[in-house]
C-alpha cells in the first residue's frame, strides 16, 4: 500500500438475505482513497451507497473482500476490531442526523470522545466546543436536537464524527434531508474541511453534490466504476 | 462515563420509568402488606397458643403422677426454669343456666384444676380474663340479683332522702307536682313497703342509677350482698383466685356459653342484654373418675360459682375449657391424697397414697428456647424419678424410658393437631406468593423490553460511535438498578404506611363515609372537563383520557356510593379470623427480602432486553424508526 493512500477496499460483496430471496447489492467493489482526498460515491437510489459506505466504516461485514485503514485491515474482524475502528479511525455523518434526543448538542458531539477508544471526557469536550464554534453553534451548546433545525443538526452530527480526529469521515447524504440553500451550506462546511486535509467518501445520488468532489465513481449494477468526468 | 449520562436521561426525561418504578413499587407493596398481615396472623394463633400451656408440657394422662411438689420444687431449682404449675386436664360435662325452664343445655367440656398462682406465671392465664370489670350491659341485671337476696335489708336502711328520689325516679306523673316537703311528709308518715320494687327498677337504668338514688348505707349493704358492684377489679379478682367468698369457683371459655356473641367490632356481645352474662349464675359440673384399676367410678358432681371468663383466641380451647382449682378437681377426680388400703383386707390402712396430677407445665426464662427447655426438663425429670423413688408411694412416678404414656413436649408439639393447619396454611401462602413473585417479574420484564425497544435506534447510534456491546448492555443494567432501587424503596414505604393503617383503611371500609363518593364523580367531572378544553376539539388523546378519567373516577365514586348504601364490607371478620384487628405490623424479614428481591428481578429483567439490544445489529437499528 502506497504513502498516500488512506482507505483501501478490495472485493468486495454483500447479499442480504430475506426469508427466501437473497438479494445481493454489492459485487466485487474495489477502490481506495488517498490521503487528504475527497470521493464521491453517484448512485441512484437502492444501489447500495449506504450498504458500502456501512462496510467501509466497519458498521457491517462483507461476505467477501477485505479493507483496510491507514495500517488496520479488516473484514470479517471480531466485534471488539469494529468497535475500536468505528470509534477511533471513521467518523459517520448520516442522512437522518441520528442525534440522541435525550442529549445536549454538546453531549451529543462529545459523545465518541468518550466509548472506550474515543480521546476521552476532557479533550473530547474542548475539541468539541471548538468544531462546534467553527461551525457556527457556539449559542447551541445546551439546546436539545429537536431545539436545532435541519442543518443545525446536520452540523452538530458533523463535529460528532470529527470529535475523535478520524482518519475518515464517511458521510452518508448528508444534505439528503436538507432544504438547497441549507445544503450548500453543509457542503461549504465540508469543502472548509477538506481544504484542511481531512479525507472523506461522500456517498450521493445527486450529481451537483458529486461535481464539488476530487474524484467520483458511480455504483451501478452491484459495481464501481471510475468516473472520468462529469459532465 | 456516557452509560451514565445515558441512564441518567433516560430516567428523568420519560414517563416509561415512572411507569416502571410504579410497577415495581406496587408489586412490592402488594407483597409486603399480604405477607404482613399473613404472618401476623399465624404469629397471633401461635403466640396464643403458647399462652395457654407455657413453653414445656409435661403429662402422664388419667391417673397422673404423685409428688408433683417435688417435681415443681426439682425444675425450679433449675435457674433456667422460670416457673412449672400443676394440672389435672380431664373431662366432664357442665350444665348450662339456660335456657329458661327445667331443661337445660348441657356442654361436654375439657377441665383443668389448676393453682391459679402458679398457673399465671407459666401460662399468659392473667391476660386472658376476659372481664375485667362488670359489662355495662349485665349489670343491672347484677344488681337486681343482689337486691334479691339483700332487698329487705337494704329497704330497712333507706333514709327519707332517698325514699323521696326512688319515689320521684319511679312515680314520675304521681311526683312531679309535689314538691319534695310534701313527698317527705308523705314518706314519713306511709307504711309503703313497696322500696324493694322501686329500688329494682332503678336498677335497671345500672348501678350508678341506684347508687346516686339511694343513701351510703344502704348501698353498702347492697356491695356487701355482691362486691363486684363495690370495686370494678373484683371480677377480676375472683378470676385470677379461682374464689367467690372464700368458695372455690370456675372461669370458663368465652364460648363455652353460647350466650356470648361476637359484635361486628369484634366485642362480646352477650345474650338477652346482658342476661345470660356466665359470672352471673352457678353451674353444675359432672364427671366420671376412673379407677387405678381403670373403669369408671361413681359420677361426681359439684356445683360452682362462674367468676369470670377467659379468652386465649384459640377458638376449640375458648370453646371448651373450663378452669376450676386444682384441689376441687383432684378430689372428683379421686387423684387428691388417700388412704392405702391392704389389696387383701379393705379395712386396713397401710399407707396415704400422695395427691396427684396429669400434667406440670413449665416456663423457660428468657432466652431458653422450648426445646432447649423440654431437654432440660427431661434431665430433671431423671432427677426427680430418683429422689421420688424414696419417699411413699415414689414408686407410682412413672420411669421416663420405660413409660409410652409420659409425655415431655413442646407446647408446639403438644399442640401438633392445632398448628399443623395453621403450618399447612403458611406453606400455601409460600406457593402462591412464588406465583406473585413471578407475575410480578414478568411484568418488569415487559416495562423494560418496551423500554429497550423505544432505544433501539440510540443503540444504533452509539454502536455507530464504537460503542461496545458491554457499554450498551451498562446502560440499561443500571437503569434496571435505578428503577429497582427507587421502586423497592417506594413499595417498603408503601407496604408499611399501608399495613401499619391497615385497621384504619379496614375500619373505613366497613363504614365508608359518603364524602370520597362524591368527591371521586366531582373529580371526575373536573377531569373530563380538564381534557375536553385541552383537546378543543382539535386534539383526541386528551378528550379521550378525559372521558377514561371521569368513568374510572365515576365508577369508583358509585362504588363507593354503593359501599356507603349497603353499609360497607366487613373483610377481616372476628368471627372467622378470630381476632379483633387485622395484624398490622410489617414482617421487615420478608419486607427487605422482597424489596432486594426485587432490585434483583428489576436488573435481571432489564439485563435480558439490553443483552437482545446490544446484539441488534447496528444498521438494522439505524434503520429502526
Ligand atoms: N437489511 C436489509 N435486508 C434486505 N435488504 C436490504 C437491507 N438493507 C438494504 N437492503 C436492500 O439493499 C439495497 C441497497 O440498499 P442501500 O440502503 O444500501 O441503498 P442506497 O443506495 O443507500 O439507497 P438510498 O439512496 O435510497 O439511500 C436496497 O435494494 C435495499 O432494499
Ligand atoms: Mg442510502
Amino acid at each position: 500500500m502506497s504513502d498516500t493512500i488512506l482507505l483501501q477496499a478490495q472485493g468486495l460483496a454483500k447479499t442480504y438475505h430475506l426469508d427466501r430471496v437473497d438479494v445481493p447489492v454489492l459485487d466485487d467493489c474495489s477502490l481506495s482513497v488517498d490521503k487528504g482526498e475527497w470521493l464521491a460515491i453517484l448512485g441512484a437510489s437502492g444501489s447500495g451507497k449506504s450498504t458500502l459506505l456501512h462496510l467501509l466504516g466497519g458498521l457491517d461485514t462483507a461476505d467477501t473482500g477485505s479493507i483496510q485503514i491507514g495500517e488496520t485491515s479488516f473484514g470479517g474482524a471480531p466485534p471488539s476490531v469494529l468497535d475500536r475502528i468505528r470509534a477511533s479511525r471513521v467518523g459517520f455523518v448520516f442522512q437522518l442526523y441520528h442525534l440522541l434526543p435525550e442529549l445536549t448538542v454538546l453531549e451529543n458531539a462529545m459523545l465518541p470522545a468518550t466509548v472506550p477508544s474515543g480521546v476521552g471526557a476532557v479533550s473530547g469536550r474542548s475539541r468539541a466546543i471548538e468544531l462546534l464554534e467553527r461551525f457556527g453553534l457556539q449559542d447551541r451548546l445546551h439546546h436539545r436536537p429537536r431545539e436545532l433545525s435541519g442543518g443545525e443538526r446536520q452540523r452538530t452530527a458533523l463535529a460528532r464524527a470529527l470529535v475523535n480526529d478520524p482518519d475518515v469521515l464517511l458521510a452518508d447524504e448528508p444534505t439528503g434531508n436538507l432544504d438547497a440553500k441549507t445544503g450548500e451550506a453543509i457542503l461549504d462546511v465540508l469543502a472548509d474541511l477538506h481544504r484542511d486535509g481531512l479525507t472523506m467518501v461522500i456517498v450521493t445520488h445527486d450529481h451537483a453534490i458529486a461535481r464539488r468532489a476530487d474524484r467520483v465513481l458511480t455504483l451501478h449494477g452491484r459495481r464501481l466504476q471510475e468516473v472520468p468526468e462529469l459532465s | 462515563m456516557y452509560q451514565l449520562q445515558l441512564t441518567r436521561r433516560y430516567l428523568t426525561s420519560r414517563l416509561t420509568p415512572l411507569l416502571a418504578v410504579a410497577a415495581v413499587a406496587l408489586c412490592v407493596a402488594l407483597v409486603i402488606v399480604v405477607v404482613s398481615v399473613m404472618t401476623g396472623f399465624l404469629n397471633m394463633v401461635l403466640a396464643s397458643g403458647r399462652t395457654l400451656m407455657g413453653d414445656v408440657v409435661i403429662s402422664n394422662p388419667v391417673r397422673g403422677f404423685p409428688h408433683y411438689d417435688l417435681l415443681i420444687e426439682t425444675l425450679e431449682g433449675d435457674d433456667r426454669v422460670l416457673a412449672a404449675t400443676p394440672v389435672i386436664d380431664t373431662f366432664g360435662s357442665v350444665r348450662m343456666p339456660y335456657p329458661d325452664g327445667d331443661s337445660k343445655d348441657s356442654a361436654n367440656v375439657q377441665i383443668w384444676g389448676i393453682e391459679p398462682e402458679s398457673f399465671s406465671a407459666v401460662t399468659g392465664y392473667s391476660d386472658t380474663l376476659h372481664w375485667d370489670s362488670l359489662p355495662e350491659s349485665a349489670a343491672p341485671h347484677v344488681l337486681r340479683d343482689a337486691l334479691s337476696t339483700a332487698g329487705p335489708e337494704v329497704a330497712n336502711a333507706l333514709d327519707d332522702e332517698s325514699k323521696v328520689r326512688l319515689l320521684r325516679a319511679t312515680a314520675a306523673e304521681e311526683t312531679n307536682d309535689k314538691s319534695d316537703d310534701e313527698l317527705m311528709t308523705f314518706v314519713a308518715a306511709t307504711q309503703h313497703d313497696g322500696w324493694e320494687i322501686r329500688m329494682r327498677i332503678v336498677a335497671l337504668d345500672g348501678p350508678d342509677a341506684l347508687k346516686a338514688a339511694v343513701n351510703p348505707e344502704a348501698w353498702q349493704l347492697i356491695v356487701e350482698a355482691d362486691p363486684r358492684l363495690g370495686s370494678a377489679a373484683q371480677v377480676q379478682r375472683e378470676g385470677l383466685t379461682l374464689t367467690r367468698d372464700g368458695r372455690a369457683a370456675m372461669v370458663m371459655g368465652l364460648h363455652v356459653s353460647k350466650a356470648n356473641d361476637r359484635g361486628p367490632d369484634g366485642e362480646t356481645v352477650i345474650a338477652r342484654d346482658g342476661w345470660w352474662w356466665m359470672p352471673r349464675f352457678d353451674v353444675t359440673v359432672s364427671m366420671l373418675p376412673i379407677a387405678a384399676r381403670g373403669g369408671f367410678l361413681e359420677p361426681e358432681n359439684i356445683s360452682l360459682p362462674v367468676v369470670n371468663e377467659f379468652q386465649s383466641g384459640v377458638y376449640l380451647v375458648d370453646q371448651t375449657r373450663v378452669l376450676m382449682p386444682l384441689d376441687v378437681v383432684q378430689s372428683l377426680t379421686h387423684l387428691d391424697e388417700a388412704d392405702r388400703v391392704d389389696p387383701d383386707d379393705p379395712l386396713t390402712v397401710i399407707g396415704t397414697d400422695p395427691a396427684r396430677v396429669t400434667m406440670v407445665l413449665v416456663r423457660g426464662v428468657e432466652g431458653v428456647t422450648p426445646t432447649e427447655l423440654r431437654e432440660i426438663t427431661r434431665e430433671l425429670w431423671r432427677r426427680f424419678e430418683h429422689a421420688a423413688a424414696a419417699l411413699e408411694g415414689g414408686t407410682d412416678v412413672p420411669i421416663l424410658d420405660l413409660s409410652p404414656g409420659l409425655g415431655i413436649k413442646t407446647w408446639e408439639q403438644q399442640n401438633a393437631s392445632f398448628i399443623g393447619p395453621v403450618e399447612k396454611e403458611r406453606e400455601m401462602m409460600r406457593t402462591l406468593f412464588s406465583i406473585i413473585y413471578l407475575v410480578c417479574g414478568a411484568l418488569i420484564v415487559a416495562i423494560f423490553w418496551a423500554i429497550v425497544y423505544e432505544k433501539t435506534r440510540d443503540i444504533g447510534i452509539l454502536r455507530s460511535v464504537g460503542a461496545p456491546r458491554s457499554g450498551i448492555v451498562t446502560i440499561f443494567l443500571l437503569y434496571g438498578l435505578v428503577v429497582g432501587v427507587l421502586g423497592s424503596f417506594t413499595g417498603l414505604v408503601l407496604g408499611w404506611g399501608i399495613t401499619s393503617n391497615v385497621n384504619v383503611i379496614h375500619d373505613a371500609l366497613a363504614a365508608p363515609p359518603q364524602w370520597p363518593g362524591f368527591a371521586c364523580i366531582a373529580a371526575g367531572i373536573g377531569l373530563l372537563a380538564l381534557g375536553v378544553r385541552i383537546g378543543r376539539g382539535r386534539r383526541l388523546l386528551p378528550v379521550l383520557l378525559g372521558v377514561y378519567a371521569f368513568v374510572a373516577c365515576a365508577a369508583a365514586g358509585g362504588g363507593l356510593l354503593m359501599l356507603h348504601a349497603a353499609g360497607g364490607i366487613q373483610i377481616w371478620d372476628p368471627s372467622v379470623y378470630y381476632f379483633d384487628t387485622v395484624p398490622n405490623t410489617v414482617d421487615w424479614n420478608a419486607a427487605l427480602l422482597t424489596a432486594l428481591a426485587a432490585v434483583v428481578v428489576s436488573v435481571v429483567a432489564a439485563s435480558i432486553p439490553a443483552a437482545h439490544a446490544a446484539d441488534i445489529d447496528p444498521v438494522r437499528a439505524l434503520r429502526y424508526e
